[in-house]
């Protein structure tokens, strides 16, 4: 399990990097933390001509505030969102879901945009992303694009970025008054990869409901929005009954795939308990989101 | 031939310079280039967490880092916990509680408790199971490893080790 | 504890000591087989798997790979033909259809990861490209996965030279076998089928061989259970001298079963070594681990248990499947499985009636051996999961059923209803303690009919079972397993400075040998526990042997070190005696020193006594001794000891996901004489955690056509510590009979063996009023809430799940 030959270059600016990525026509892979993509080469189930290491692209590591969005750099590593302030006061449900992403090693290196651009179908920030509205901001040899979550991932492991583009930063709305937030998984093991995972924002206004978003991933071949659950849920009071049927709900529209490990009633069956959960965790919350 | 990259950096303690390939594998480096062989390879895709070194002061598994990527970057393993000295506070603990029996996954779990222990000084049984979960043992079934985990942070309170101080 | 008339003075055996080895693998010290330093010009080899589970090979193509950067040599299966024999596991018992297998694959490949070529390299990078470029024409065959498909009448031949894919088949049966199941008042039956299973060492294998010309010598280094049984297979195998040749285990990162066979991998690399005159070293990588080393455990076993209206077991009948993938192994073959699981059914109870059949099966999957309890631990489950189910039907309580059935002092000693013999034991005691310390009454008096408990469904699992330890050459012979040799030796040396040194025939993987044979050293020869050093896994020192698995080590290296220090001791004692002129009997030997027996002032230090006998000393040796101070022993026990055990455990469920939460686990266990219980303990804790993970999250999973698809750890699931229990062990002591071997018995595998019984009992109770009957592993979330969803409670509708 050693992985093919590849060049190695360490760009230090997300210019030099686009450059490199144009030179090699989709031949080259971008390296940010490595925990997804370093196992894909050991195993060599990708042999890309060149790595393109973007960790000494210290520009791309900055967290701030720029008005109404939280600016997250790619190469964000996972435990600095995780125990950023500025995170946690303007996008707390980042900060919520940062220790479903794995032990503290992996998120020692791990990435927001190497996970975001990974896009694998069970990961956590994809859900995250979806829920929330980000925009993803893409470099490529003609600047930069801005793409909505809802249209950045297009399938398991694909996004909608082309072959000489790669992620600058991440967008996120920052929270304001009233915003609640969750994040539940199904799990095999404790604490493990996800099977399927929910990613939630609720607006409760005296016990109305009055905006929330539902994001699923491992239910598909990307995150999904659970759009009948959402439906039923606006305008009306988020009591037992409401949650119950808003879960029952989830499930609608969904063509749930068997795969090898996992039979496809199983998410189905699990999903509905995930959007209670979800709801009951944020519903029921005593600290609302400040600013 | 392949291009090699040169390397600058400190590996415990120790200033070095290499020549290395792009796609050779940083436990590679140490084991084989440097002879550092207590860091091993358990699975060479990040699960097993037998690998687990000290980068930049924080556990990464170097089966999924490249040694090209440690240039300017220190490294720490398991052969600096007790250099040459007696066994460290954590290491003693591990001793002292069978919380080892062949030993091929206890330098990635020495090495993550040592992380474990500085930010959490006083971790309940829970905190450490969550926080060891990274890591595979096949032989001991982490009974005495969670116990000498939280026999080490105890005597590190007790002997009233700071942050500061080396777990 | 109990008391026991064997007992003796508190001494080092006993004692909870931290271990010998533990410095320098804290340290990273350790010499695992990867960590050897490689001598100059070292090769690297990589194999060329087959990616077909059966195909004929038309051709391999190596032109490409022989001339990539850095190879020095590529290799098919011809070539080795004539040079390296196959090998064989010929099991002479009746019933067996011995298979030949030779080190590469030649005509056809018959599992995915069959090697097909070997490619020589500087380095395992190079070696890794070069592989790729070997080209390799298969000409596919049907594939069998399942035992059901290799023995259908059309299923394909795997093996020329056997009539069938069945290699192994045997049936048993008592008097009255049958007779129990007509007359009986209640029969409770199930198939139950178990996953397989990666055994997963954490250390995978690997082995550096190196030859010197000047001799035609070769040493080779191999992570093993069994340096001595490898060594003579090269030998046999190469045509070479077994007096050139030694083996070495370094440190070995764990084994479990999984390093107890011969690999075509170290028959390769020592011929390549000679060939080559060069280093050669092979590492198995996890992938490869995954598809080459041997698996276990994959049985369907018919169990049905016959019973007397007031719950007294009567008798069993099992009729066993075993999946043993595309070859069996060498030494044990294919009977181990299949002939354990079938023996090792009758446990803890009285059990007058027993009728089996079993059969080996060949399909096109990875080779399958032995793997920590073998069929124990899926027999234990299928008795134990009745034997709930018939106390349910029956109206009793699971504990009283047990206690019903379960060997009290008075059965002792008991044969089993296959001629085993239990010297003696603590099964009713250790039930009893067992199920207080789990507090088993209160949670019953707390427990509801619905199970549910802060939304969870929570349930109790007992299970009684029993460990066939320290097998010796009379049980290997039975089972016709001819080339294992069943003893150990040890070889036990007192240096002139009066400190010890052992040479023991076992290989530890983690067992911690080196202390506990040090401990039953020091005690015999009454010096410190840090004047004694043992040496085990080198065929260069000390007796032959067969190395560790089986829960072997501590009745056999155990006993082998006894014997030959006992030795030791006696001659310390002539020599004492003869120069403090006492008989040798009055003189006791204690803290390095051998006293005259009521009179301390009268001593000798045991320094000057190993002086005496290296002739550097004024005294001279008393008549008829000789120079030295050292013995060697070999022990065989003629009855293999059995140790007991009660394990209870606690389980919660969440109904909206299926997880399985181990909260409790409790075992009651007495494996003989203790030597260190730390030791004890650890094996304990290691084996029911094995047995956890086994239940509740790991299957090594083919596809349709063959393929594995579980060749990463992210898909082949192994309990972190996140899903395992602390785990309370209480002790009981019932010395093995055999007391000449020092009354030990042995404590690897049992964690294991109790472990799937007593989660499944968990399980079945937490699912009571779903009905779920649990008769199949691994019992994944989704298998949890396929039970809830499916299953049809007695006298009732399934209940919808709770959230």
């Amino acid at each position: 399990m050693k992985p093919s030959r590849f060049e190695y270059f360490s760009p230090t600016s997300a210019t030099e990097a686009v450059e490199i990525l144009v030179k090699y026509q989709g031949a080259a892979r971008l390296l940010a933390g490595g925990q997804s993509l370093v196992p894909l080469l050991n195993f060599r189930v990708i042999t890309p001509a060149a790595l393109i290491d973007l960790n000494r692209c210290h520009s791309l590591d900055g967290i701030r505030r720029d008005g109404a969005s939280l600016v997250l750099g790619t190469m964000v590593r996972q435990s600095a969102a995780e125990t950023s302030e500025i995170v946690r006061t303007c996008c707390p449900l980042i900060t919520t879901a940062m220790p479903f992403l794995g032990p503290s090693t992996v998120r020692n290196r791990g990435t927001i945009g190497g996970s975001l651009a990974h896009a694998d179908r069970v990961a956590e920030l994809p859900a995250v992303a979806v829920a929330l509205g980000a925009i993803m901001v893409a470099e490529g040899p003609n600047g930069r694009r801005e793409i909505s979550a809802d249209e950045f991932f297009v399938g398991d492991l694909t996004t909608s970025l082309t072959a000489d583009e790669m992620l600058r930063e991440v967008r996120f709305p920052v929270c304001s008054e009233g915003q609640r937030f969750a994040f539940v998984e199904a799990t095999n093991r404790h604490h493990d990869l996800a099977l399927v995972g929910v990613a939630l924002k609720l607006v409760l206004k005296a016990s109305r409901c009055e905006y929330v978003a539902i994001a699923a991933v491992g239910i598909g071949p990307k995150p999904t929005r659970l759009l009948a659950s959402e439906r039923c849920l606006v305008g009306n009071k988020l009591d037992a009954a409401a949650v119950r049927t808003a879960a029952a709900l989830s499930i609608e529209g969904i063509e749930f795939e068997s795969e090898p490990h996992t039979p496809a009633g199983y998410r189905r069956h699990v999903l509905p308990t995930l959007v209670e959960r979800a709801l009951m965790e944020a519903g029921s919350s005593s600290e609302e989101s400040g600013r | 031939m392949p291009q090699r990259h040169k390397i600058e950096l400190t590996v415990n303690g120790k200033k070095l310079q290499r020549h290395v390939e792009p796609r050779l594998l940083l436990c590679d480096f140490l084991r084989y280039e440097l002879r550092l062989t207590g860091t091993h390879v358990g699975c060479a895709h990040g699960v097993c967490g037998a690998c687990t070194v000290l980068f930049n002061g924080s556990t990464a598994r170097s089966c999924l880092t490249f040694a090209v990527q440690a240039d300017g970057a220190v490294i720490e393993t398991v052969e600096s916990l007790a250099a040459r000295g007696p066994l460290s506070p954590i290491q003693r603990a591990f001793y002292e509680h069978h919380a080892l029996q062949c030993g091929f996954c206890t330098p990635g779990f020495l090495m993550s408790t040592r992380e474990l222990l500085t930010h959490h000084p006083d971790p309940s049984e829970e905190t450490v199971r969550m926080a060891l979960r990274g890591h595979i043992c096949r032989c001991t079934g982490y009974v005495n490893i969670v116990r000498a985990v939280r026999a080490a942070a105890r005597k590190l309170r007790e002997e009233g080790l700071g942050r500061d101080s080396e777990p | 504890m109990t008391a026991n008339p064997n007992s003796s003075d508190d001494g080092i055996i006993g004692r909870p000591l931290p271990r010998k080895e533990d410095d320098p693998l804290l340290r990273g010290l350790g010499v695992f087989t990867d960590d050897i330093p490689e001598p100059p010009g070292t090769l690297h080899a990589v194999f060329v798997m087959s990616t077909r589970a059966h195909a004929r090979i038309v051709g391999v193509n190596v032109a490409d790979a022989a001339q990539a950067e850095g190879v020095v040599a590529v290799y098919t299966g011809k070539d080795f033909l004539g040079r390296i024999r196959p090998v064989t596991s010929d099991i002479p018992q009746p019933g067996y259809q011995p298979v030949n297998r030779t080190v590469l694959a030649i005509d056809r490949v018959r599992f995915v990861g069959e090697a097909v070529a070997v490619v020589i390299a500087e380095n395992r990078y190079l070696a890794e490209d070069a592989a790729e470029l070997v080209g390799v024409d298969y000409e596919e065959l049907p594939s069998v996965i399942t035992v059901d498909q290799a023995t259908r009448s059309d299923a394909p031949k795997l093996h020329d030279e056997t009539s069938s894919n069945v290699l192994f088949h045997a049936s048993y049966k008592t008097e009255n076998a049958e007779g129990v199941f007509v007359s009986a008042d209640h029969i409770v039956r199930d198939t139950f089928q178990s996953h397989r299973l990666a055994v997963l060492a954490l250390e995978s294998r690997g082995c550096l061989a190196v030859y010197q010309r000047r001799n035609d010598s070769l040493t080779l280094w191999t992570s093993t259970q069994i340096p001595h049984i490898v060594r003579t297979a090269i030998a046999n195998l190469l045509d070479w001298d077994e007096t050139r040749l030694r083996v070495v285990a370094p440190d070995v990162g764990g084994g479990f079963g999984c390093k107890a066979s011969v690999y075509p991998e170290e028959l390769i690399t020592s011929f390549l070594a000679r060939e080559l005159d060069a280093p050669v070293k092979w590492i198995c990588d996890r992938r490869e681990d995954l598809m080459t080393t041997t698996q276990g455990r994959e049985y369907r076993f018919d169990v049905a248990l016959a019973f007397r209206s007031d719950g007294t077991l009567l008798g069993a009948k099992a009729r066993i499947d075993c999946n043993i993938g595309a070859y069996p192994t060498y030494p044990l073959g294919a009977s181990v499985e299949a002939g354990g699981a079938a023996i090792y059914l009758p446990g803890s109870y009285r059990m007058p009636e027993y009728a089996y059949e079993t059969r080996a099966i060949t399909t096109t999957t990875c080779p399958s051996c032995v793997y920590r309890g073998v069929g124990a631990p899926v027999a234990a489950w299928a008795t134990e999961v009745l034997m709930d189910r018939a106390a349910r039907d029956l109206g009793l309580d699971p504990a009283e059923i047990r206690r019903k059935n379960v060997l009290v002092p008075s059965n002792l000693p008991y044969t089993n209803a296959v001629g085993m013999r239990y010297g003696s034991g603590s099964f009713d005691t250790c039930l009893e303690r067992a199920l207080a310390a789990a507090d088993y009454a209160g949670f019953r008096q707390a427990q509801t009919a619905d199970r549910l408990r802060d939304g969870k469904l929570h349930g109790i699992g007992i299970a009684n079972v029993i460990e066939h330890t320290g097998q010796g050459t009379l049980r290997y012979r039975q089972r016709g397993i001819v080339y294992v040799p069943g003893f150990d030796g040890a070889q036990v040396k007192v240096e002139p400075n009066g400190r010890a040194i052992a040479w023991v025939s076992q290989c530890t993987q983690g067992q911690g040998h080196l202390t506990a044979f040090a401990q039953i050293v020091a005690h015999e020869l009454g010096i410190g526990f840090d004047d004694v050093t043992v040496v085990e896994g080198d065929t260069a020192f000390g007796t032959y042997g067969t190395g560790t698995f089986a829960s072997r080590g501590a009745v056999i290296a155990g006993g082998a070190t006894l014997r030959a220090s006992n030795r030791v001791a006696d001659k310390i004692r002539r020599i004492a005696g003869h120069v403090l002129k006492v008989n040798a009997r009055d003189i006791k030997l204690a803290d390095g020193r051998a006293y005259v027996s009521g009179v301390s002032e009268a001593s000798i230090s045991i320094r000057e006594v190993a002086a005496i006998a290296h002739s550097m000393h004024v005294h001279a040796l008393p008549e008829g001794d000789s120079f030295g101070l050292e013995a060697t022993e070999y022990y065989d026990p003629a009855v293999a000891p059995t140790s007991n055990a009660t394990h209870v455990a606690q389980v919660s469920i969440d109904p909206g996901t299926g997880l399985v939460t181990v909260v409790k686990y409790v075992v009651a266990h007495d494996c003989g004489r203790v030597i260190n219980p730390l030791i004890v303990e650890g094996q304990i804790h290691g084996g029911v955690v094995q047995g956890i993970s086994s239940v509740l999250s790991e299957a090594m999973r083919y596809d349709e056509t063959g393929q594995p698809i579980t060749v990463s750890l992210l898909d082949y699931l192994v309990g972190t510590a996140a899903d395992a229990p602390d785990i309370t062990v209480l002790h009981e002591e019932s010395w093995s009979t055999d007391t000449a071997g020092g009354g030990f018995k042995g404590v690897g595998e049992g964690g294991v063996i109790g472990a799937l019984p007593a989660i499944a009992n968990a399980v079945a109770d937490a699912l009571a009023p779903f009905g779920a009957k649990i008769n199949r592993l691994p019992l994944l979330p989704h298998s949890i809430v396929a039970l809830m969803e499916n299953s049809a409670p007695a006298g009732g509708e399934a209940k919808a799940p709770a959230r």
